[in-house]
């Protein structure tokens, strides 16, 4: 290695991990938009016939896209990104060390086979059906390993760091893999129920992959949810803000606005959102207080959350002419609204009365979905979008496409929140409604045959989403044979063909 | 105008009006906004935190792209550096900081004082709000009776009982009993083949089946597979065509003549009655097409109403 | 202090896990503490309902059905009483869900019957107009994996002692046994006495044809499922 000279950075495992976001992401986005065309026409329950119906109907995909998004493309994204800006902020090259880039493939390789497991276990059914950690006990073994491996990685590079503080990406990172990790090995506390023995001597009854929670019932959701919140806390939120700190300012060469607001956001960030979890179990049989916890610290958390975002559009400041000519910059410009959008949002539907409509509708479900399709979506696009001329010294392929698809994703978006907004507020509103005799109003059968037009609508957002999503993969694919680019056309702006 | 104030307002616009439109088509009939909000503090705030919501992000947002467009950067840079990346010690901005301290401020109160600790509980909300609901509707409609009654029974009948017996109570194709008519041919059938135990009368009455129903006409022979068809064909048929001698043969000692019933006996089997669909709806009911499920959750009022419309679909009494 | 911090990555690493883990050691311990406690009348599953209830998660049928009463007269009307946490202690793990698309199902066997659910999941729209609910029409072919159910009963029983086949109080005063079988062959036979309850209220002669000759159908398995929410 050379001491002198200039860094050579090594992006081969940022690269698989860029392929794998861009695979699985599609996959999951494809997924999500056959779900969503189910809910307006069930017919599509069994769009492969009769005899697949088992594994094409909308039960069966839910969880499937759900943790393929998540697992899959948000998570290879968040490595991806590790692999880049982690080795540039800590000015350390994975090229420096053998076992760091073994560390690196293993934990892909690790990683990319996991994935396939999860997969084929959803289709077959074997679930425990906590959302967001439906995997048996196997594949939670498997997933220890991995996150191990990226500790590893973490720990590795933070280690041989020639730049003695840490950016605040790294804080970020940082969290995150500690955050996850806490809550993966409670929330799957479990015992393969392989372990017992029948009285009369049987041993390994039934099949091997099953288990049963550790806890049960009221405590068995508090764990779930105190999960649940900080995994969406931990994925969709701490990693991307690491993300954009660090490519909004590198793609427009601006400075951060504020050190001291990036301070305050991020331990007050750390301090608030373990608390507010207590939001996913209102009105539920969990004790009045802890409810009430989790309200108010929804309100605080507003604050933290929104602190990252005013940072980020602030140090856009005076450069409208970027965002008006860049659409690499207006992902993350607009992705940061749709963050301070859908953190604005979820504190108010955590106040108790508002979550009496909002909690089961479709409102919950618009609030997820402006949060990852328009905040993590929007800043994993622009974070690949950014690396790939930088991995492949090339630019990237087309400048018109990607404004293209800015703006089909960003109608997609608006489409898929304000309907699934309006049929939340419907639903929840006509489940509480009493005629003039005090009876209920509705049955449950007429709460859902209104639903029908706004799940059209959320069919046809979601599709322009992964319409969307398709260009990019072929705005990607097409950049690996682009035009050479030189070092000096990528201090910042990225270059892009016409 | 700046074309970005413009946008806002657009935004906004729709969707507040897309809120509203939806509010009113929704609300239990109820005619327009004001109404729908007034009734139920749950809705009220529901609807104020969405729309607080829509205006507050975008009119925040619009801010700070003002700032990009008419602004300028500036400041002092930090002396750190990551990969080009610098920092300024530029202050926190002011609005941020106070609103922060204040929910926190805000949040340490609620905790330690302002949390009604002692005094809130959600099921004791509850209590509050059914007395409520009751004392309400308990005045208004304890006495109704007639076309009112029916109408109340028609909501609770597209609210409850729609899911087996369909829309237009027919019983959905055989799959449970169909409301318009007494009785249909294969109950009666199925009841003088195997006997009934459903409680139509009160607890523990029963009918028995064909080896307890003997024909009078006929020395009390047991009744025959030819002259259960008959018989059945004539109850179903609403006491009309052939099997009359042998419905006064085997079953007018229990059922009457006319088939109306007796009291402590056995039940109309002509048409509905008050009677007979309370036992019903508090007992279910057991048959050949299926069981139905007992409705212990309605109140007597809403049995009562129920009954009444049904009692009007077959045009009983 | 914080500008220290970033220069120490363990100390800053630490200090991030305090700041994370102590919301959590505040509100979950304290719940713990007062462990839920079954309510009277609250029986653990048996063995063809324990069977059901994996049908159910194997399918995914909290994605869209919740079992959560909330105290709102609205719900209260719907579904019947609220949801009570002691009426969860069996449940592992809870089903509560987080979307209604289709209702609450926590008390559905007070108010749907056997012949019902036997229409009803082979093609809900029929019953139903309207209906977005898929046709489970694979539960009326595949068989119900009873050894499976039967290894959650024992180690429900060894690990978290949950009482089989000991007197239950009920609310009545009376007691009620659970049984849990001895063996996986008396397991099974135990499961087909239960199921052959649940069919003779069913219509479809295959399904009956089926239990006759030994076999368990998952849609038997799940019927006794939802009959045991009340
Ligand atoms: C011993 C008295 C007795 C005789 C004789 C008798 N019934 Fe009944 N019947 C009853 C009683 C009691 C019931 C109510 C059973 C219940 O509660 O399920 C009943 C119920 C019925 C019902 C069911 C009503 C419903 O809503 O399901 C029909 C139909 C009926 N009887 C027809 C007949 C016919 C036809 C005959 C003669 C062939 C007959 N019964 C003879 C006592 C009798
Ligand atoms: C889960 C399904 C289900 C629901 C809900 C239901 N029913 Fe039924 N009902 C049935 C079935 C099945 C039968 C037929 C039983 C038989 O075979 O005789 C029936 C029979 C009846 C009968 C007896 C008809 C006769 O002539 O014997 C009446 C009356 C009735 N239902 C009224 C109601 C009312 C009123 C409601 C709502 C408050 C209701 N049902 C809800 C399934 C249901
Ligand atoms: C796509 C969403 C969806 C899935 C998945 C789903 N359901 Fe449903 N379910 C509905 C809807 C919508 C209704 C209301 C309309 C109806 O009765 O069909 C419903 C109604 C029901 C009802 C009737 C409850 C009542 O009070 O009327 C039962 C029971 C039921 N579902 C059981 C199940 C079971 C068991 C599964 C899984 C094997 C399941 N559902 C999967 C959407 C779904
Ligand atoms: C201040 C920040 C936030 C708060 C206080 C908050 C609050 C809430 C609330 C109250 C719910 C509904 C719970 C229910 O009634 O079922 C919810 C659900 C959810 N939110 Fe947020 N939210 C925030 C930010 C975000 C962001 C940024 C994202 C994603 C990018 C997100 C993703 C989700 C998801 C996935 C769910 C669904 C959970 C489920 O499956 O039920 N949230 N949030
Ligand atoms: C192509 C675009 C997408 C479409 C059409 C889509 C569609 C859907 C649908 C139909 C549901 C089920 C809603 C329900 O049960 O009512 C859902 C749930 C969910 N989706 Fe997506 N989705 C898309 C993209 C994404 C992406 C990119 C992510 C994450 C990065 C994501 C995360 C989720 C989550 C977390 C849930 C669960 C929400 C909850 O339980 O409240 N989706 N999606
Ligand atoms: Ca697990
Ligand atoms: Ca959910
Ligand atoms: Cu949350």
């Amino acid at each position: 290695m050379n001491k002198n000279g200039p860094l050579e950075y090594d992006y081969s495992v940022s690269k698989l991990f860029i392929m794998n976001a861009l695979f699985v992401g599609a996959i999951g986005m494809l997924v999500g938009v056959i779900i969503a065309w189910q809910m307006a026409y069930p017919g599509l329950n069994t769009f492969l016939g009769d005899g697949l119906a088992e594994y094409t109907n909308f039960s069966r995909l839910r969880p499937l896209h759900t943790d393929s998004v998540i697992y899959g493309f948000v998570l290879s994204a968040v490595w991806a990104t590790w692999y880049y800006v982690g080795q540039r902020v800590l000015k350390v090259s994975m090229a420096e060390s053998k076992t760091l880039m073994l560390i690196g493939k293993l934990h892909f390789w690790i990683y990319f086979v996991s994935a396939s497991l999860i997969v084929t276990s959803l289709l077959l059914g074997w679930t425990t059906s906590k959302e967001y950690a439906e995997f048996e006990w196997p594949i939670d073994l498997a997933i220890t390993v991995i996150w191990l491996l990226w500790g590893a990685s973490i720990a590795g590079l933070v280690g041989f760091r020639r730049e003695k503080s840490l950016y605040i990406s790294i804080w970020y990172y940082i969290a995150t893999f500690l955050a996850i990790a806490m809550l993966h090995l409670f929330n799957n506390m479990e015992i393969p129920t392989i372990l017992a023995t029948s009285p009369a001597g049987e041993t390994m009854v039934g099949a091997w992959w099953h288990s049963v929670s550790m806890y049960a019932g009221t405590n068995d959701a508090l764990v779930q949810w105190w999960f649940g919140h900080n995994a969406v806390a931990f994925v969709f939120t701490t990693p991307i803000i690491a993300m954009i700190y660090y490519f909004l300012p590198k793609e427009s060469g601006q400075a951060i606005y504020s050190y001291k607001l990036s301070l305050l956001s991020f331990w007050g960030l750390m301090f608030v959102y373990l608390w507010a979890g207590g939001h996913h179990l209102l009105y539920s049989t969990v004790p009045d207080w802890m409810q009430t916890m989790g309200s108010v610290f929804s309100i605080v958390l507003i604050l933290p959350s929104w602190g990252s975002a005013i940072n980020m559009l602030l140090t856009m400041k005076g450069e409208w002419q970027q965002v008006a000519s860049s659409p690499l910059i207006k992902f993350m410009v607009l992705g940061s609204t749709f963050y301070m959008f859908s953190t604005l949002e979820g504190p108010i539907q955590a106040i108790k009365s508002v979550n009496a409509i909002a909690h089961f509708t479709d409102w919950i479900v618009g609030h997820v979905h402006d949060g990852v399709l328009g905040w993590v979506g929007f800043i994993v696009i622009a974070a690949i979008y950014h690396m790939s001329p930088r991995i492949f010294r090339r630019e990237i392929y087309s400048r018109s496409l990607m404004n293209t698809q800015f703006w089909i994703q960003t109608l997609g978006v608006v489409l898929y929140f304000t309907s699934m907004w309006i049929a939340g507020i419907t639903q929840g509103m006509m489940w509480r409604a009493h005629d003039e005799f005090g009876n209920l109003a509705y049955s449950f059968i007429d709460t859902v045959t209104v639903l029908h037009p706004y799940y059209t609508i959320r069919a046809v957002g979601g599709t322009l989403y992964l319409i969307g999503f398709l260009m990019f993969i072929y705005n990607i694919y097409k950049t690996t044979s682009a035009r050479r680019v030189e070092e000096d056309e990528l201090q910042n702006a990225s270059p892009m063909g016409a | 105008m700046n074309k970005i104030y413009l946008w806002g307002i657009i935004v906004t616009g729709i969707m507040l009006a897309a809120t509203g439109y939806t509010l009113v088509e929704t609300a239990g009939g109820k005619k327009d906004l004001s109404e729908v909000l007034s009734g139920d503090i749950v809705n009220t705030l529901a609807i104020a935190g969405a729309v607080a919501l829509v205006i507050i992000t975008v009119f925040v947002v619009i801010k700070y792209v003002r700032q990009m467009q008419v602004d300028t950067a500036g400041g002092e840079l930090t002396e750190d550096s990551w990969d080009d990346i610098g920092e300024y010690h530029n202050p926190i901005p002011t609005g941020w900081a106070i609103i922060f301290l204040v929910t926190m401020v805000w949040g340490m109160w609620y905790f330690i004082a302002g949390y009604p600790v002692n005094s809130y509980s959600q099921i004791g909300e509850y209590n509050e709000d059914v007395v409520a609901h009751n004392a309400k509707f308990e005045k208004e409609y304890a006495s109704i009776t007639g076309d009112r009654l029916i109408e109340m029974g028609e909501s609770v009948f597209l609210a409850e009982c729609k899911v087996c017996h369909g829309l237009s109570a027919d019983g959905i194709d055989g799959k449970a009993a169909d409301l318009n008519e007494r009785i249909g041919l294969l109950t009666v059938k199925n009841v003088v083949i195997n006997g009934s135990n459903n409680s139509l009368l009160s607890e523990g009455s029963s009918m028995p089946g064909r080896d307890g129903l003997m024909n009078a006409n006929k020395d009390y022979a047991p009744i025959t597979d030819a002259e259960i068809d008959a018989v059945s064909a004539y109850v179903a048929n609403g006491m009309t065509g052939e099997g009359g001698d042998v419905f006064a043969g085997a079953c007018a000692s229990c059922h009457g003549v006319d088939g109306k019933g007796m009291e402590y006996v056995a039940p109309n089997i002509v048409t509905y009655d008050m009677n007979l669909l309370a036992n019903v709806l508090n007992h279910g009911k057991k048959g050949v097409m299926g069981t139905m499920p007992a409705f212990d959750r309605l109140s007597i009022k809403q049995k009562e109403a129920v009954s009444a419309y049904i009692i009007s679909l077959s045009k009983g009494e | 202090m914080f500008h220290w911090l970033e220069k120490h990555p363990f100390f800053f690493a630490l200090s991030v896990f305090v700041a994370i883990a102590f919301a959590g050691l505040v509100e979950i311990i304290p719940s713990f503490a007062q462990a839920s406690r079954p309510l009277v009348g609250t029986t653990p599953y048996s063995t063809l309902e324990l069977s059901g209830r994996q049908i159910y998660i194997k399918n995914s049928c909290n994605a869209c059905h919740s079992q959560l009463i909330r105290p709102f007269k609205s719900e209260t009307d719907r579904y019947g009483h609220y949801s009570l946490s002691g009426e969860y202690a069996y449940d592992r793990p809870f089903l509560w869900g987080s979307k209604r698309t289709g209702p609450d199902l926590m008390r559905v066997g007070n108010y749907r019957t056997t012949d019902w659910h036997e229409n009803h999941m082979k093609d809900p729209a029929s019953v139903v107009p309207g209906s977005i609910m898929p046709k489970y029409t694979w539960l009326y072919t595949n068989e119900a994996d009873i050894e499976t159910a039967y290894a959650e009963q024992l180690t429900v029983a060894q690990f978290f002692s949950v009482p089989y086949n000991t007197p239950i109080p009920m609310k009545d005063g009376s007691s009620k046994v659970i049984k849990m079988a001895d063996s996986i062959a008396e397991a099974n036979a135990d499961a087909l006495d239960e199921a052959k309850v649940i069919v003779a209220d069913m219509k479809d002669q295959s399904i009956k044809d089926a239990v006759a000759n030994g076999k368990i159908p998952e849609i038997v398995a799940i019927i006794a499922y939802m009959n045991s929410l009340k």
